[in-house]
This record gives structure tokens, sequence and C-alpha cells, in this order.
């Protein structure tokens, strides 16, 4: 077997092992969900909310949740504990490739991402929310929110190996969080006050926000599921890219 | 007839960039080490023992210089060299999440073992430091002592013919210390040349054929304890037989005025 899916396995075993970890990936972007939903539901009503497509705005709100889950990773911390640690050099000092390190770590993350978004999606059905796009739909949010995850963890990983400070790493964290709200998260991109459009419109969450919430209200739309692929996509080659290259320069 | 060394180092240097300018951790070190022996590298905090084993282990590039480990180069070829050594260095680099089976056996497929080889291997492992009953359970409970142990045994999952050991004994209380000590003493017994170094030198004593003291990024002692404790004595007048205490002291003393743990720096 591959040494990155090795490497993987032992990752996702570890996350199995740390539920606790696991537990505020699904707790905060619920937390959102609900808060955000209880306080603008009465002002974007079904009825009369044209953009909402005859669902109700916890349908709406959903990608916002999908997206900030994505953006808890723990692949990073785990990594950045194990450079202070030790057992990172240990890894080095193997006849491996020094990607499979970073990769294997990155690779765990897709059936948490997966599972993680259906248990999301699952609460929000009791509450009316529905997938327009039907299964496949439910397949293309889930797989463009774990190659969010991996955009993600990639970063806050380069971060880690650039770093080595758990500190720094937690820190670089909120950085990025401010990304996630310099989107059309309450209302659509042509809604929001100009400035306010014009740093979405540079904000490549807000691609694939726009994506998973088309599939969720409107279907196919496949210019928009475009886009957010292809900002996961260059978001995917670039991070692993830097990744790849700061553990071979790894010194 | 001449063996080839199991490490020959020439002149290795290594220079890092600090905020001040260039820092020399590494300044010339050359030094061989006979296969089948226990070689001591001795030195205080920040003399450059673990820069140099970091460099012979293929964990730092090296600045300047050349070394051979199992008669692989060390810069070009650093997988052949991986694939020949093993490495516990000064933590106790485990995964803690894991228990103590699930590591080696993890260990084992990274140096390309089949999954059952590598089960079997953890076994004769976990045997051999006695740690079979706590195999299953989770690193993270294990005592230092056991922890050292599973780090040694993990570095000896491919069979290596040199082991490095990056003071496998700090932190240990003296009961450990001296299991430490028995499976260092077993594992050269089994052909494997060991490279150690410490600050105890006690440890050096008990274990080391040869030894070389590092100060400041430079050998400035090299040979057998008693070697190197006859030539004090030659020397200077105790009016006692010399330990390696006094033989590590005459080489480094001159510095005892230099605040410990700094290296030598040189403004670029």
């Amino acid at each position: 077997m591959n040494t990155t899916l090795i490497l993987a396995r032992r990752a996702f075993r570890e996350g199995i092992r740390q539920p606790d970890a696991l537990l505020p990936t699904l707790f905060i972007p619920l937390f959102f969900l609900i808060v955000n939903v209880g306080q603008a539901a009465k002002i974007f009503p079904t009825s009369g909310t044209p953009f909402l497509a005859g669902q109700n705005y916890a349908a709406f709100q959903l990608p916002m949740s999908l997206i900030t889950a994505a953006s808890f990773g723990t692949a990073a911390l785990y990594l950045v504990e194990e450079i202070e640690g030790g057992y990172f050099d240990k890894l080095r000092a193997t006849p491996i490739p020094r990607a499979s390190i970073v990769l294997g770590r990155l690779l765990a993350e897709v059936p948490k991402s997966i599972l993680i978004s259906t248990v999301m999606i699952l609460v929000a059905f009791p509450f009316g929310v529905r997938i327009r796009a039907g299964i496949g739909g439910y397949l293309l949010i889930v797989l463009l929110i774990a190659g969010w995850a991996l955009v993600f963890s990639g970063l806050m990983q380069l971060l880690a190996l650039k770093t080595r400070s758990a500190a720094a790493t937690n820190s670089g964290s909120l950085v990025f969080f401010p990304l996630l709200f310099l989107t059309p998260s309450l209302v659509p991109r042509e809604q929001l006050s100009r400035p306010m459009e014009i740093a979405a419109s540079l904000n490549p969450v807000t691609y694939v926000m726009e994506t998973a919430r088309s599939l969720t209200l409107y279907g196919y739309q496949w210019a928009t599921i475009g886009r957010g692929f292809l900002v996961v996509g260059v978001g995917l080659a670039a991070t692993l890219a830097l990744s790849v290259r700061a553990v071979n320069r790894y010194d | 007839m001449t063996t080839t060394p199991a490490i020959q180092a020439t002149e290795l240097v290594k220079t890092y960039s600090g905020k001040d300018g260039e820092v020399q951790a590494v300044r010339g070190v050359s030094l061989s080490v006979e296969p089948g022996g226990i070689f001591g590298f001795l030195g205080p905090n920040g003399a450059g023992k673990s820069t140099t084993v970091r460099m012979l282990t293929t964990l730092m590039t090296i600045t300047s210089g050349r070394a051979i480990v199992a008669g692989i180069d060390v810069a070009s070829d650093p997988d052949g060299v991986r694939n020949k050594i093993g490495v516990a260095l000064q933590e106790a680099g485990l995964d803690l999440r894991q228990t103590g089976r699930e590591l080696l056996q993890l260990q084992g497929r990274l140096f390309a073992m089949s999954a059952a080889d590598a089960a079997t291997r953890a076994d004769e492992l976990l045997e051999l430091v006695e740690l079979t009953d706590a195999a299953d359970r989770r690193i993270q409970g294990y005592s230092g002592g056991m922890k050292r142990r599973l780090d040694l045994a993990s570095a000896l999952v491919h069979r290596p013919e040199v082991l490095f050991l990056d003071e496998p004994t700090t932190g240990l209380d003296p009961a450990s210390r001296i299991v430490v000590w028995d499976e260092v003493r077993r594992i050269n017994e089994a052909g494997t040349t060991v490279f150690l170094t410490t600050q105890y030198l006690e440890e050096a004593d008990q274990l080391c054929d040869q030894l070389a003291i590092i100060d400041a990024g430079l050998i400035i002692r090299e040979g057998s304890p008693q070697a190197l404790k006859d030539e004090l004595a030659a020397r200077v007048d105790l009016g006692r037989e010399p330990s390696l205490d006094d033989v590590f002291l005459d080489a480094t003393g001159r510095t005892r005025d230099r605040v410990a743990g700094q290296v030598q720096e040189v403004r670029s």
C-alpha cells in the first residue's frame, strides 16, 4: 500500500480517537446556523423572498455552515504537535517520500469532512431543508466541501511547517476565519452593499458558497458549479504544491 | 585488512542564518566510527552534538563537508542512508495516540514491509524491549522509561546497520537509565554499530569503546575512554586516577566562563 494511504489511515484512526476534537467542528457551525436563521428568518420569509426559491432561510444558510465546518480541520494541529514532539523527525528519517507525511494527513480530512457534511445536512432535513439537485447534488456538495477542507487544511499545514509552532498555527487559522464572513453569507451577492460586493467577489470562498447554495436551492447551474470547483481545484493545486515544497525543504 | 568505517565525516559544517547574521553550529567536524562498536559523542549543551547527528541522519542539510554512513553518501543518497540507519532522537519521537504495537507496525510498513511481516517484527521487538504487556495500550499512558524503550524498538524495526541515539537517557530515573543501557548493549552485541550522544559521562564510560568530545562546533578530544584518561594523567598530576569527568572538564574547561549552551556566533 502506498505510504500516503498508510499514513492517512493512521491519521484517520487518530481523528476517531479524539472525538473531543471533532465535536466543536460539528457544534460551532450548527450553532451559527441556528443563530443566523433565528435572527434573519423573519426578514426573509419563504413566500416573498425570491432567492429562497420556495425553501426556508435555513436552506440558504446551510452552505455557510458546511464551509465553516470544513475550515476546522485538525490536520495542521496534529502535524505541529508532531513537529514539536519529535515524531515528525522520526517519519522524516524513514525512506518514504516526504510529501506522504503531509498528504497522508490531508487525505484523512476527506472522509472526516464527508461525514460531518452528511451529518449537518441530515440535521437540517427535519427543518425542511432539501437539496434541490437531489442525490447528485448532495454528492457534489460533499465533494466540493471536502475539497475546500483540503484547501484550508493544506494552508494550515503550510503554516505549521513554516512556523513549527502550535501557537502560530492556531493564530493563523484565526486570520483566515474572517474570509468566511467576507462572503454573501446572509443575502445573495447582488444584494450586498457595493464595497461588500467587491470584497465578496474577490474572496474565493464566495464561489464555493455560491456553488453549494445553488445546488441546495436551484438545482444544477453549471456555470456556478464550474466556478466553485475551479476555485477549489486551483486552491488545492496551490496549497498542495506549496506544502510539498515546504516539507521537502524542511531542514 | 582495513574495514570500511560505519560512519565517516569529513569537515562537516552547519551554518544557520540568524537574526544577527550567520551562526555556525558545527565548524568542521571530522570523525570516523568503526563498525560494530559503540561510539560516544560528548559535549556541553549547544556544542553541536545534535546538529551533527541531524546531519548524519539526513534530517538536516550539510552546509559543507561530506558524510558517509553505512557506506552511502548522506547528501547524494539520503533514502539509501535511511534504509541503513535507525534513529532515536532527544525527545522520544512517538505518536502518543497510537498503541505501541500500532506504532511499530506502522514503522515497519514505512520501511516497505508487508503487513504480516510488520506485525511479526513488532511482536519480536515488543518482546525485546519488554513491552508486550503494554503493547495494546495507547502510548500516552506509558512512563518515560517505557516510551524510551519503545522509541529504541521503533528505531530497530528494519534491522539497521547503524543506530543513532541522541541523549537516550536524558530525563530518565536511574533505574530506567540502566534498563536503556542494557538494551543498547544488547543491540550492539547483535552487531549494530551505535552512535550515542550523551551529557552523562558515566554513561559514556559504561557503554562506549570510542569517544569524541565536541565543543563550540569542533572536536576537541577523541579516543577510547581509557586512552583519554591516560593522556590526561600523563599531562596533569591530579593526585588520583583521572575520571572521564576530569577529561571532559580539561577539554572544555577553557571555555568555562562562556555561557553554557551558547554556540559560537560569526557575524557575516
